[in-house]
């Protein structure tokens, strides 16, 4: 389902590209696995992600089951762009801007709700669910002036799709397909998003916090950081269940680091390990009971997926733990700080009592006060705000673990790596930044993953 | 609908039919796309301000001055609508 905004004229005016900033090369050096610490501070970097990142890249913005009904609608981030997602009386969904094209203010201040229109507050300017400019306070002294109202709808967003409930939008008329941006990442996706037929949902509302940190160190760190588990988190893990956090980096014949296109899951196959950490023998058996269904339906592997110890990030800033069943986006906030926006996902046909424990679940372990989300964001904190010192700065960074770790006799999709404990989905993420920081348009992205799988499937 | 040239809104109330100017009276808007709301009032499409249908008064901001009522007669499976005549109910208030 493609709903592109495309039966009117694209009035998403965009402004030429800024000059690149040069030497961007010399900012990774992936082979040797380290980089440098501006791409986490430096300000000019930072607007140029705004532009070629964030303005360009299909971002998650809403799930189906957030706008099931037309008007139904939520407000987000696309970057620092506030758009309003909305359900259109045919079924599909549209994005805009919201903003008001006549001075600019913000159009609607609620987080989420039904709306049969959008009023401004300034000079009641009024849209339809359509974006459509509908009417205006004092609409004669419009008419008078010979204003053409259907030249003054909200501003679209360029493209919206949805893969198993997610939906997504890019700012970029000139996008490629949510298919051949998400890739073979859809293959893993299934394994969460498509485990249950009837799908998932969020249950609960959005529970948001601020974290003093670049939004690309939470990013990497769910792409395929587990690494950090066994340290970071093993106060929290013996606190939540009496034990500390497994030693995975002693079965790597049984993990993996998957990536696509900048996408990346690092996953074993223990089927219940992240869900463990909750601490519900209830939410274990439910996994356990479902395991061989989803082996009929998807194969044993992807079964296998189903709450492991695991992480995926979406590039470039939607991030999910299976098991655990946190869903969430790191909006960025200047270099130094993000705007973290969280949900709780679950089969839609789960038992009510199973979603609850699994909404309970994210409350005690990844939210603002979650025994684990605490331990993330105090890392994340000081590994951004230690550059701020002149010379500290200059000092690279190392990104180098799983060098030949690389797996080619597979049947699995994407590029894989045999041992969770690797960096290589990190490298994979910011050679994906690199590529897009340095073109000019989508044209020029080089197309470094081969897909195995159909686009459109 | 359009009658001798005069723009109607004409609403089913649960089985009884108002009709009243179709224009709204805070700004240009046609009555007859907004969503009847509470039961008895038209919320305008434009800016959701809200009319009593059986009077045409003026329920919510921003909707100051009401909007004329017609008087409807149902004869058999026609309704025929009165434009020289306010409604009953409307009638009755004044």
């Amino acid at each position: 389902m493609c709903n592109a905004n495309g039966d009117k004229p694209v009035r998403l005016k965009r402004r030429p590209i800024a000059q690149s900033i040069e030497n961007l090369d010399q900012l990774l050096s992936l082979e040797q696995g380290r980089m440098s610490r501006d791409v986490f501070w430096d300000k000019d970097i930072y607007e140029q992600e705004m532009e070629r990142i964030f303005a360009r890249c299909w971002l998650f913005v809403a799930h189906e089951s957030q706008i099931p009904k037309a008007g139904d609608y939520v407000s987000t981030y696309m970057g620092e762009d506030n758009v309003l997602i909305v359900r259109q009386k045919d079924g599909s969904i549209k994005g805009f801007l919201n903003t008001c094209p006549h001075r600019g203010n913000k159009v609607c201040f609620a987080d989420l709700g039904n709306a049969r229109q959008f009023v401004c507050n300034y000079h009641g300017w009024a849209f339809g669910i359509d974006g459509g400019l509908k009417g205006m306070h004092a609409s004669e002294t419009y008419e008078a002036a010979g204003m053409d109202k259907s030249e003054h709808g909200l501003h679209p967003v360029a493209h919206v799709d949805s893969y198993r409930g997610l939906v997504f939008a890019t700012l970029d008329p000139e996008a490629p397909s949510l298919a051949e941006y998400l890739g073979d990442m859809r293959y893993y996706l299934d394994a969460i998003f498509d485990m249950d037929e009837g799908g998932t949902e969020f249950i609960g509302g959005c529970v948001k916090s601020v974290i003093q940190c670049n939004w690309k160190y939470a990013s990497e760190n769910f792409v395929g950081d587990i690494l950090h588990a066994g340290w970071t988190h093993d106060s929290g893990a013996k606190a939540m269940v009496g034990g500390p956090v497994a030693e995975v980096h002693k079965t790597p014949e049984q993990s993996y680091h998957v990536n696509f296109n900048g996408h990346g899951w690092e996953f074993n196959q223990d089927i219940v390990g992240n869900c463990a950490t909750l601490g519900e023998k209830d939410l274990l058996k439910y996994l356990y009971v479902l395991q061989p269904k989803v082996a009929e339906r998807l194969g044993e592997v992807r079964s296998r997926m189903i709450g492991a110890i695991s992480s995926c990030t979406l590039f470039p800033n939607t991030s999910f733990l299976p098991g655990q069943n946190t869903f969430r986006t790191w909006h960025p906030r200047g270099p130094g700080q993000i705007e973290l926006h969280t949900w709780t996902f679950v089969n839609k046909k789960a038992p009510q009592e199973i979603k609850d424990m699994w909404r309970k679940g994210t409350m005690m372990t990844f939210s603002p006060s979650g025994v684990f989300e605490m331990d993330d964001g105090e890392n994340w904190e000081y590994s951004t705000r230690s550059n701020a010192g002149f010379v500290t700065r200059q000092q690279d960074l190392y990104l180098g673990l799983g060098h030949d770790t690389r797996v080619d006799n597979t049947d699995l999709p994407g590029n894989v790596f045999q041992g969770q404990i690797n960096e290589a989905n990190q490298r994979a993420f910011y050679q994906r930044w690199l590529d897009l920081m340095k073109a000019d348009s989508w044209k020029t992205v080089p197309q470094r993953d081969v897909p195995k799988m159909k686009e459109g499937v | 609908m359009d009658v001798n040239g005069c723009a109607l809104a004409v609403y089913n109330l649960d089985g009884t039919f108002y009709a009243t100017q179709d224009g709204c009276t805070h700004a240009t808007a046609s009555l007859s796309e907004g969503e009847i709301v509470d039961d008895e009032c038209i919320a305008c499409p434009v800016h959701d301000g809200t009319f009593h249908i059986p009077t045409g008064q003026p329920m919510s901001f921003p909707c100051e001055h009401a909007i004329r009522t017609y008087k409807v007669i149902e004869d058999g499976e026609d309704i025929l609508v009165d434009l020289d005549q306010e409604s009953d109910a409307a009638a009755d208030a004044i």
